[in-house]
């Protein structure tokens, strides 16, 4: 039992492995072997989902714990609670679909799907281990293969975009080592179990929480990321290739939000509520922010793009606010982004690959030229300004709901997030209002649909987009007692 | 009695089976959304009779499910059957099925109808959850998905620019409400942890400051749906739309959420500050007097209609100021029949005129003759003419008014009852008076039947007035007054008799009327100017904004990035620099590690590929490196 979370994390690593054994000349059975892997690697995770005690998310399950290096304390220590299990889902999930959404990828084809399944040991990973060594590990882990990705397979500015994502979030995360460091020194472990146990009982110093709060800050605030620390992710975005694009809006900017939910706020609770107003200030400022920005946007991608920076917002509004109402939002709005936006980068894909342009005036009239791919976009821009009935609106909603009731954000700030909503509706239907309505123009006139194998692709997800917002439950049954667990240090009613 | 379900579920399968078929596919099942919103409308009558003879406020049906846990409190939502939604669920089928039978011959030649029946078919289902919730939860979210069929229909014709723009200026403005109503909710469930009905509309102590701000957020969700000053100006828009689907959106149903969202939640509005519900009443008139003068100047047919209706949910509202919402319900109900049918009448007109201007129309009584009786019974009604369904609710509304103290709202109410006779007789008299030959023809039976139909219920359903009332809330009516019933008649004969000798009998020159006073003039024909106003400082101020911002992050935030990128890399270069010339030799473990530094950063500078993808090994087999020193130690 205990050996599922090593082979789900490490089963991509095989098909690295063999991957790397293919010839060049043999490059396209590549494709074969990433999606068999990822296959196989989400029907365990759907086991695992089976199997996994929804009474007693709030502990982690499937836990495997060995000494790593003992002399210094490192452990082998990965378990998975409710908040683990669907961010899982949403990784391997986004990372088969990112597979499929190759399938036409034939430079360098086994390097770019052996990158693939490298960069999902990470993802699986970094929302699992329970050990700081191995949380840092994996995390940095997943800078290198999309390093790669955009910097090889990217657009134009592929160099550029490439090695300012790399050395912005290593910057990030090397605060996060100090962090890391400075509580092994006070403490004397890397569990992250056992420091949240410290936390809980109040063993770190006020002083001392602060200084690693900020450290931790850094780290994760690049990765969500929050407003002003944001500008990697445009650029990242646009020169990334599809499937790169899908995974790190989809899954890497979780890891960011993942990491205050699971680290900051149960080891450091003095520092996280002495923080939380001006955290939830820098998310309404993203929230409005990204929401402004996209709306000037003329590349689809870059208008994406800033959607995430300011539905990001709404995940860091529902943490800070510190109540369950808001951290069950938090959650959902990660889950949610992660498949919309995931889906609005492969939809933007599919129309790039047949009209070479992301250039807004150049894409008119969608629904008549390719009506299935510009339904599929109208969708997913439904889906993205939070339309209730689709799983947008629930963390959304949920996290403004937390964070009205919250103690330690301002009221104003709420009222600020809250025309968000309004604003994110202007971008949204603004950018379908061009591309997807109207009469077809030049570029599109003569394209051909989405084809079958990009249909089923996007199934799963309008599926779980649907499913998540009409039945809530089937999502939050697995998040909220998690979240209980994470808010208990902060008494009732923070 | 768990059938309740199947009357908003039946239309919801409907567009969920037809909304993946291919367009030719969904044309050939334009039929099944009539279907099922003909059996929905058999189950709401079943409904009713289970109901009667009401008078009662608690459900005779009510159940609910766990939508999630929040901090292990459940968050519910559910569906209840008393009856107000069973009011309303007779109206929404009842105006639905005629929509339907109408829009497949309205329609029959339209390429993507399918998906026009889809979605009239999502919306019914929206309507119906809506008026069937148990919660604001379910409420607020069956009010967004309308909103989003709305928005469809509106823009169905979007190859064309107008339909677009209306569209997204639709969903936009009734936005602006629904960011009020969030924030309301959000009150609400700060201090009850709940949404339900039962709880927060039954006497929950929510205090005056918390109610008053819960208050204000439904009414401004209510005020961006219902169109209501200022947040009015994207109905007349929303015109672009297929016609018969204004009829059911934009006439009947949708719009007349808000005055049901306010009409519900009055105990709130009652436990809030007493300007809440004097605002509510204020709007009501500035709204009804803003629709009726503005319909006064419009040539366009629908949007005569469609100013009409603003002005009808104002009237809603002022009455709802005054508390009674068996008034602002039971017009509501009238309305929604006679109004619908003025749409369904306008769309044969415009059909068989190819025009919707009023001033290219004329004497078409005689090539429609059916068409003409049925829309003079609406304009009757709507005018408020004795027997006509109008009568009954508008001077249900003035009773209310006066007997209640409102008095300055009674005189308000009274002049925009003249005013509204006054301008329907105006458009009557354009389209079916004079002599102007016309080859129009009537319009299809599949057409006219449903237009019959709504015409013999505005006949007749006045009468239910008293029963209406004691089935509603149980209360049971003063008789009609005869001094109020009077008066009302009076002004709205005068205002008809007004409108005969004006475009009648041209006992005035409007056209010298307009030149006479061009201030008044001008305004009205630029709508009072709120267009013109939000265009500039709302939608011009954000984009400007948004310009900025995107060059303030693309110059500032993103250059402080770069800045600091190539401060790193010059600092790197001068150190080299000086190692090199100064200290050369001296420190060459230092030297090496700087030189490695500069040399790096300075390739950064260059930009090279391969450069970065050393780096980026580099920094791999570091941690590679790290990993097995650890192992090894372990």
């Amino acid at each position: 039992m205990s050996a599922l979370l090593t082979v789900i994390v490490f089963l991509p690593l095989a098909g690295v492995a063999i991957t790397a054994l293919i010839p060049r000349s043999r490059g396209g059975s590549a494709k074969w072997v990433a999606v068999t892997v990822m296959a196989v690697d989400l029907a365990l995770v759907a086991w695992l989902v089976a199997n996994f005690d929804r009474a007693r998310a709030g502990v982690a399950q499937f836990v495997v714990n060995v000494p790593w290096v003992a002399q210094a304390g490192i452990r082998y220590h990965m378990g998975a609670d409710g908040i683990s299990l669907v961010m899982l889902v949403l990784s391997t999930l986004l990372g088969l679909i990112a597979v499929v959404a190759s399938w036409k990828v034939t430079d360098r084809a086994p390097t770019y799907f052996a990158m693939l399944l490298l960069l999902q040991v990470g993802m699986n990973g970094v929302f699992l281990a329970l050990d700081f060594v191995l949380f840092y590990v994996f995390w940095e882990l997943v800078l290198v293969p999309m390093f790669f990705l955009i910097g090889m397979w990217g657009g134009t500015r592929r160099e550029y975009a490439s090695i300012k994502f790399f050395l912005y979030t290593l910057a990030g995360s090397v605060f996060m080592l100090v962090g890391i460091i400075a509580l092994y020194l006070a403490t004397g472990t890397f569990d992250i179990t056992a420091l949240a146990a410290k936390g809980a009982a109040g063993v770190l110093g006020i002083g001392f929480q602060n200084w690693v709060f900020l450290a931790f800050f850094l780290g994760f605030a690049v990765k969500v990321p929050i407003w002003p620390l944001h500008t990697w992710l445009p650029d990242a975005h646009v020169e990334a290739p599809t499937a790169a694009s899908a995974l790190l809006a989809g899954v890497l900017l979780k890891m960011g939000a993942y990491g205050f939910i699971r680290i900051s706020l149960p080891i450091l609770p003095a520092a996280a509520r002495a923080w939380a107003p001006w955290i939830a200030l820098l998310a309404a400022i993203s929230i409005v922010y990204g929401a402004a920005v996209a709306f000037a946007q003329t590349d689809l991608k870059k208008l994406i793009a800033y959607s995430s920076v300011s539905h990001m917002g709404f995940v860091m509004l529902g943490i800070a606010s510190l109540t369950t109402v808001g951290l069950n939002g938090a959650v959902a709005v990660m889950f949610s982004h992660g498949l919309v936006t995931g889906m609005l980068f492969l939809v933007v894909g599919i129309v790039y690959d047949r009209a070479h342009t992301r250039e807004i005036s150049e894409l008119s009239g969608l629904s008549v030229a390719m009506p299935v791919t510009g339904g599929l976009l109208a969708f997913a821009s439904f889906a993205s300004l939070g339309l209730p009935a689709l799983s947008g609106f629930v963390g959304e909603f949920l996290s403004l709901l937390g964070s009205w009731e919250s103690r330690v954000v301002p009221h104003w700030i709420t009222v600020v997030a809250a025309f968000g909503v309004l604003l994110a509706a202007a971008y949204m239907l603004w950018m379908v209002l061009r591309v997807v309505l109207g009469k077809p123009s030049e570029k599109v006139a003569a394209l051909p649909d989405a084809t079958l194998r990009e249909v089923v692709m996007l199934t799963p997800l309008i599926a779980l987009i649907v499913t998540v917002g009409v039945w809530w439950g089937s999502l939050l049954g697995y998040v909220d007692p998690a979240v209980r667990a994470v808010l208990a240090v902060f008494g009732r009613a923070a | 009695m768990a059938w309740v379900l199947l009357i908003p579920l039946l239309p919801a399968l409907t567009f969920a089976v037809m909304a993946p078929m291919s367009r030719r596919a969904r044309t050939t099942w334009r039929w099944l959304p009539l279907a099922a919103m003909s059996v929905s409308l058999v189950l709401s009558l079943l409904a009713f009779a289970r109901v009667w003879p009401g008078g009662s406020q608690t459900p005779t049906f009510h159940a609910t499910t766990v939508l999630a846990r929040l901090g292990g409190v459940p968050l519910s939502v559910g569906i209840q059957l008393d009856p107000v939604s069973v009011m309303m669920l007779l109206v929404v089928t009842i105006v639905g099925v005629c929509v339907q039978v109408y829009s497949l011959g309205y329609m029959h030649r339209d390429e993507r109808q399918g998906w026009y029946f889809a979605v009239l078919a999502l919306f019914s289902a929206a309507m119906l959850l809506l008026v069937l919730a148990d919660d604001f939860l379910l409420l607020y979210m069956s009010w967004e998905v309308m909103g989003l069929c709305s928005y469809l229909l509106i823009g169905f014709w979007h190859e064309q620019e107008a339909p677009r723009l209306a569209a997204i200026k639709a969903f936009l403005t009734t936005r602006v409400g629904d960011v009020g109503f969030a924030i309301g909710l959000a009150v609400m469930w700060a201090s009850a942890r709940t949404f339900d009905f039962s709880v927060v509309l039954h006497g929950f102590p929510f205090g005056t400051a918390i109610a008053t701000m819960i208050a204000l957020g439904l009414l401004f969700g209510a005020m961006g749906k219902s169109a209501q000053v200022p947040l009015h100006v994207w109905l007349p828009d929303a015109m672009a739309g297929p016609t018969p689907a204004s009829a059911l959106i934009h006439a009947a149903t949708m719009v007349a959420a808000g005055v049901y969202l306010v009409a519900r939640s009055l105990p709130i509005f009652e436990q809030a500050a007493p300007w809440v519900l004097e605002a509510v009443l204020v709007i009501g008139i500035l709204t009804a007097l803003t629709g009726g003068v503005l319909a006064l100047v419009q040539y366009d047919i629908k949007k005569i209609l469609a100013y009409s209706t603003i002005s009808q949910l104002g009237y809603m509202f002022i009455v709802l100021g005054a508390g009674a919402e068996g008034a602002a319900l039971f017009h509501l109900m009238t309305h929604a029949f006679f109004k619908s049918l003025l749409f369904l009448g306008a769309g044969v007109i415009i059909h068989a005129t190819h025009t919707q201007d009023i001033r290219e129309m004329g004497g078409l009584r005689r090539a429609m003759p059916w068409t003409t009786a049925t829309f003079l019974v609406g304009a009757l009604a709507l005018s408020g003419v004795y027997p006509f369904s109008g009568f009954w609710s508008k001077d249900d509304i003035l009773t209310t008014l006066w007997t209640s103290g409102h008095l300055v709202a009674f005189w308000f109410a009274l002049g925009v009852a003249a005013l509204t006779a006054f301008y329907m007789t105006r458009l009557c008299v354009r389209v079916f008076g004079d002599n102007a030959c016309s080859l129009a023809r009537e319009g299809h039976n599949e057409m006219l039947a449903p237009m019959a139909l709504l015409a013999a219920i505005t006949a007749v359903v006045g009468f239910s007035s008293q029963t209406f009332a004691h089935f509603l809330l149980g209360e049971t009516q003063a008789p009609l007054n005869l001094t109020i019933a009077l008066t009302g008649t009076a002004f709205a004969l005068g205002g008809i008799a007004l409108g005969v000798w004006v475009y009648l009998f041209h006992g005035v020159d409007t056209d010298r009327l307009k030149v006479r006073v061009p201030y008044v003039y001008a305004a009205l024909q630029h709508k009072l100017y709120f267009d013109l106003v939000y265009d500039r400082v709302f939608v011009g101020g954000f984009r400007s904004l948004s310009a900025w911002l995107a060059g303030f992050d693309r110059t500032v935030i993103d250059g402080a990035v770069n800045g600091a990128a190539q401060l790193w890399s010059a600092t790197a270069t001068t150190l080299w620099r000086g190692d090199v010339t100064l200290i050369d030799g001296a420190v060459n473990g230092v030297g090496a590690l700087v030189r490695g530094a500069g040399a790096r950063a300075r390739e950064i500078e260059t930009g090279r590929l391969q450069t970065y993808q050393r780096l980026a090994l580099a920094v791999l087999l570091l941690l590679l490196v790290l990993s097995v020193v650890l192992l090894r130690g372990a």
